[in-house]
Formats: C-alpha cells, structure tokens, sequence
C-alpha cells in the first residue's frame, strides 16, 4: 500500500518536472498557428520541421525571423567549446586542489569553507568588476575570457564534489601502494584515479550542465564574437523578435540534447556517482 | 635481512605528544610486538619506522642505514595494515602483483612469481576474484601475499587480524608464526591484544602514553613486569591489585597482614598477584574470605573473594574444586611470587 502511494507520488512529480520539456519538444514541431492555441494542442496537429529549418538554415524557412541572427550553430559550438573545455579545465585543476586539501589539509581545516564562500557571492556582483578588467585585459568577448571565468566559478563546486570522492578512499590504500614502491604520482595514476572515476564524470556533468546554461556572466561578459546558447534564447525576449516560439523551442530541445547524450553516455557513473556521501559516514 | 634501530624518537601531533623520546633496537630477524592500548603511540611508531609519518625528533636505521627522510617505497618495507587496504578495483591478481610491476619486472616472471606466492598462502584458486567477494581469511592471506612477495626486509603488520573472527584469528597467529619461521625476516607486529602478543612475540615492546614501558621476552614480562601497568596489562583475567600500606616491614590491607623483606620509609605501596598465585584453602591458615562469584571456564574455574578489603580479589582454580557462592573460605598467597609496586608511580619495588 505504502509502495503503491509512494510510486504514485514519484510519478506525479516526474510528469510536473518532465512536462516543460515536454511542451518545449512538442512546439519546436508545431505550426505557427498552434503555438498559442485555446484549448491547447497537447501534439502537433500537422508536425512541421519548419521551425529547426528556421534556426539551422535561415533563408530557407517560410517564415522571416528578423534581422537578429537566430542561427544556432554558431552559438551551439560556442557553448559546447567554452562550457566543455571550462568544465574539463575546472575538473583538472579542482580535483587536484580537492586533493591537496584532503590529503596534506593544504590551507588550513577551514579553507574548504573559506573556497565555497565564493560560490555565496551572486555572479552580478562580480560581473560588472569583470567587465572592467577584460576590457583592460583585452578578454571581452574573447572565448578565453568567457572560459577564464567559468573555471574560477565552478572551482568551488568541483572541489566539494571531488574532496567527498576522494575522502571515500581510504588513505590506507595510498599508504599501501606507497610502502610498496609506488611514487606519489603513481598512486595517483594506479589507485585514486580509477576510485574516483565515476565522481570525475559525475562532477564534470555537474558543471558542465552550470557553464553549458550560464546566462548572466555569458551576457556580460560577450558581445559579439561570443555567443552561447542561452544567450541566444534569450534574445527571444526582446521586442526584435516577437513571440517566435517554435524557433525558440526548437533552439531549446537543440541547446537540452548535448545534456542528455552526455547524461546517456555516463549513466553507469551517474548512479553510483549521486550516491556520494549518502553512503557510510 | 635489516635490524631496525629508534634513536630518541618522538612524533608529536598539535599538542599530543604520540611517541615520545623511544629509544629501541630491533634485532634482525625478530619477531617484535608492539603491545599497548589504543592511544598508545604503537600505531604512530610503525607508521614512523614505515615513513608514512615523519618523526618531530630522533633518527631511524634501517640496517646500517639512517632512512630518517627516506620515502616509504626506499626503505625495503613490507606492510599489511588494519583493514587490509586491498586494492577494491584490482583482481586478486593484480593486487598481488602490483608490486611487482611497480618495480618493472616482465611480465611473464611476474606472473610466475604471482602463482607461486598465492600457493604458499593458498589462495591460487581465487587469483580472479576481487577482493570485495573474499571471506576475511582469504582477504587476509591475499595481503599477505601482496607483502611477502617482494621479499621486504622488514615486515610491519599493524593490528592485521583485528578483522578477523575469533577462531580465525587463532589459526592466522600460527600462520604468521609459521611465516616468519620461514621468511626469516624481521616482523614488527602492532596490536592492542595481549593474547596476540604472548603468543607471537620473541620480543614485546610494551608502549602506553607514548613511552615504551618495558621490552623483553613474553614470559618475562610476564613474571617481571617493571611496573604495574605492565603487570595489570597481561594475563586473563588481570593481576590483583591490593592498595595498602608498608610499614615496619610488613604489608596492610584492611585486614591482609603479610610479613615483607621490603626497605625503604612507611608509604603507601600495591601488591599485585595473579590470580593462578591466590590459592583458596580451607586450611586454617590464611584469611577468611567469603566466595561472592565464580566463573566455570571449564578446565579452570574463577573465583572472586570478599575478604574484607578494598576490593575483591580473584583465584583461579581447579575445576575439581567444589565450590559455590557465599560458601567461606580462606585464602593464602604463593608468597615468591607477589609483587610490590609503589603507590604513587606505580614502579615495581624491588625485592
């Protein structure tokens, strides 16, 4: 009985979730007359690809989307080149600062604290500093700018992430491998690194699912030479475009995709990788 | 083949002081126990002598050499720890080889050596399994074989059976036994289980609050201890401790009167006696004591006497004895062999 009512909530609260995904993929395939329909359309009446047409393809639509560039490769391969190589650069360097913390308490008990305390800041307060200092540095709208500051940002996320992985190791596995000749790099490499595998994919999704939908630093901090996905979306909410909802939801279940083939891809990791600290302690 | 020598040396942790000044020489091939209990500093002196800590003072030979700074993987150590530290993500296989290949030997020596090695612990047949499905013996013999199989001239073992059940326990001590018969190797072995001391050690170390308190063979230890927490720390059930007083050449403990050869001014003093050295007579010599508890153990049987002083002693006897609770009785002591520790350090008086 406690089964039944517990499945019937779980349920019920997948379909709350899953349903704005759900009417986002229905109207990137709709017809322009059913994008604001009383009663709605809960599927496509006539299913179109007229609205993808218009985002990858411009000129070859029926329909004229303005002026803005609402192409989307360009914005995607932005996205997919800052938030990749910021999330692998912040999960490099992150893991190895999780681990000097610790391992060698670099910084003192509380440093670990002091780190996440930069995550309590709201990235305006900081964004407008930043403008000052990428024009001084020449990194507005520059991808090494925009990656620069998405590795300072999701250091601190990484870090937590990783020192809970890591502190699920037991140091007497290092110590073992080091009494029987294994450099401290080759512990690294032979016994923390496959221990920890599933929490390196787990935190590298983690943030690159934060980098990948940044918008307010992205805005920022870019103009017009760097241009990432949500920026892009973004622009449907200025008077230019009007109410271009099937483009819109056509660049969202776009901009959703690389997310959840990488979700897919990982999943063995995804499972154990969330249990992290829900377990033992 | 390496002895290892301590020179003053300490490990101090914030405030804590771990060890503390130990001065020791660990002959080659001996079988060491480090014995004490938890908090004592025998983990942290193995952890030192190991290089997995370094020390706040003092020096480490290992052999003819000081490996004071020396990196663990220099010192030609063999360690088995507490909770095994099996590598979870390697089969049986290659946690026993990971040694091996960390030193570069080919391949196919490697593997031969690999199989040889897992024979003579037995565990050949589980060289697939992960470590995560082995019982608690065989995790414990895999362990062993990942040490032994570089030859180390050194062991060191901290509290490696503690994970074990009882039983087990017992067969694994004649195994290690049988092994350093054996390897020839020195074995430095750390546990809180006196039990395991007695039975293993050529040589125990007693430690308690970072200093070594007495170092020397199992019996002798046993039978002249330096101090009382030596004297309370080995034997089951625990040495009796009687305070009282001396004074004119005789020992007071509420109504225990013994006639002593001991000198020195009036003080307060402590007898220790083991309870196989407390006979239970109903002789008419002795004190009257009244039975309040006994314990069968089945060849022995325990008894615990109220004779009227501060605390109730216990005799150890036959299991022939007829005996009950509340019965009276009279008590006599083995009189060579108790022992007098001074009341306010503890040290033994000297007879």
């Amino acid at each position: 009985m406690f089964a039944v009512g517990r499945h019937a909530v779980l349920l019920a609260w997948t379909a709350v979730t899953l349903f704005p995904i759900y009417w986002m993929l229905m109207t990137s395939f709709k017809h322009a007359g059913e994008w604001v329909t009383w009663p709605p359309r809960w599927v496509p009446h006539a299913p179109t690809l007229e609205n993808y047409r218009a985002v990858l393809a411009p000129g070859t639509s029926t329909f004229e989307l303005g002026r803005q560039t609402l192409k989307v490769l360009k914005p995607l391969w932005d996205s997919l080149l800052v938030a990749g190589v910021s999330s692998l650069a912040a999960v490099v360097l992150g893991s190895a600062l999780a681990y000097s913390l610790a391992r060698f308490g670099t910084g003192g008990a509380r440093y670990p604290y002091n780190l996440l305390s930069i995550r309590m800041v709201p990235p305006i307060v900081i964004a407008v500093p930043f403008v000052v200092y990428y024009v001084t540095l020449r990194l507005l709208d520059t991808y090494t700018g925009l990656i620069l500051i998405y590795v300072a940002t999701s250091l601190p996320y990484v870090i937590w992430m990783m020192l809970a992985f890591i502190d699920d190791v037991p140091i007497e596995l290092e110590r073992a491998a080091r009494v029987m000749g294994a450099s401290r790099f080759r512990v690294l490499g032979s016994v923390v690194l496959p221990l920890v595998t599933s929490g390196l994919v787990v935190t590298f999704l983690f943030v690159f699912i934060l980098n990948w939908s940044e918008l307010l630093l992205a805005m920022t901090l870019t103009n017009t030479e760097v241009s990432t996905i949500p920026i892009t979306l973004n622009k449907f909410q200025s008077a230019n475009e009007g109410r271009a909802y099937g483009p819109q939801a056509a660049i969202g279940t776009i901009a959703t995709l690389p997310v959840v083939v990488l979700g897919f891809v990982i999943q063995k990791h995804l499972v154990r990788g969330f249990s992290f600290g829900l377990i033992r302690k | 083949m390496a002895g290892v020598r301590l020179a003053k040396l300490s490990k101090t942790f914030g405030t804590t002081r771990a060890v503390r000044e130990v001065d020791l020489v660990i002959p080659d091939g001996e079988f060491t126990v480090f014995v004490g209990p938890s908090g004592c500093g025998k983990t942290t002196t193995l952890n030192l002598i190991a290089g997995l800590e370094g020390p706040t003072s003092g020096d480490i030979y290992i052999g003819d050499d000081r490996v004071t700074e020396w990196e663990p993987r220099d010192r030609n150590l063999g360690m088995v720890f507490q909770s095994l530290a099996l590598f979870p993500h390697m089969s049986v296989f290659d946690n026993i080889a990971f040694p091996l290949r960390i030193k570069k030997v080919p391949a196919p020596e490697a593997a031969a050596r690999v199989v040889a090695v897992a024979k003579t612990v037995r565990v050949d047949h589980l060289l697939d399994k992960r470590p995560a499905t082995l019982s608690g013996g065989e995790a414990q013999r895999v362990a062993l074989a990942r040490t032994i199989i570089v030859k180390p001239a050194v062991f060191l073992m901290d509290e490696p059976l503690s994970s074990l059940d009882a039983k087990l326990r017992v067969e694994m001590r004649t195994e290690l036994k049988r092994l350093h018969a054996t390897l020839k190797a020195t074995f430095i072995y750390v546990t809180h289980d006196q039990a395991e001391a007695m039975t293993m050690a050529d040589r125990i170390v007693v430690m308690n609050g970072g200093l070594v308190q007495q170092v020397g063979p199992p019996l002798s230890l046993y039978n002249e201890p330096v101090n009382r927490f030596v004297a309370g720390f080995f034997g089951v059930p625990a040495m009796n401790f009687v305070e009282g007083h001396l004074a004119d050449g005789r020992f007071t403990a509420g109504p225990l009167r013994l006639p002593v050869s001991l000198r020195g001014p009036a003080r307060p003093v402590t007898l220790g006696v083991r309870p196989e050295h407390v006979r239970v007579t109903a002789e008419a010599q002795g004190w009257p004591a009244t039975v309040s508890l006994i314990e069968p153990m089945g060849d022995e049987t325990l008894v615990f006497l109220d004779y009227g002083g501060p605390a109730s002693l216990v005799a150890k006897v036959s299991a022939e004895e007829a005996i009950a609770p509340g019965q009276g009785r009279r008590i006599a002591f083995n009189a060579a062999r108790l022992l007098f520790f001074e009341g306010e350090s503890g040290g033994r008086i000297a007879p």
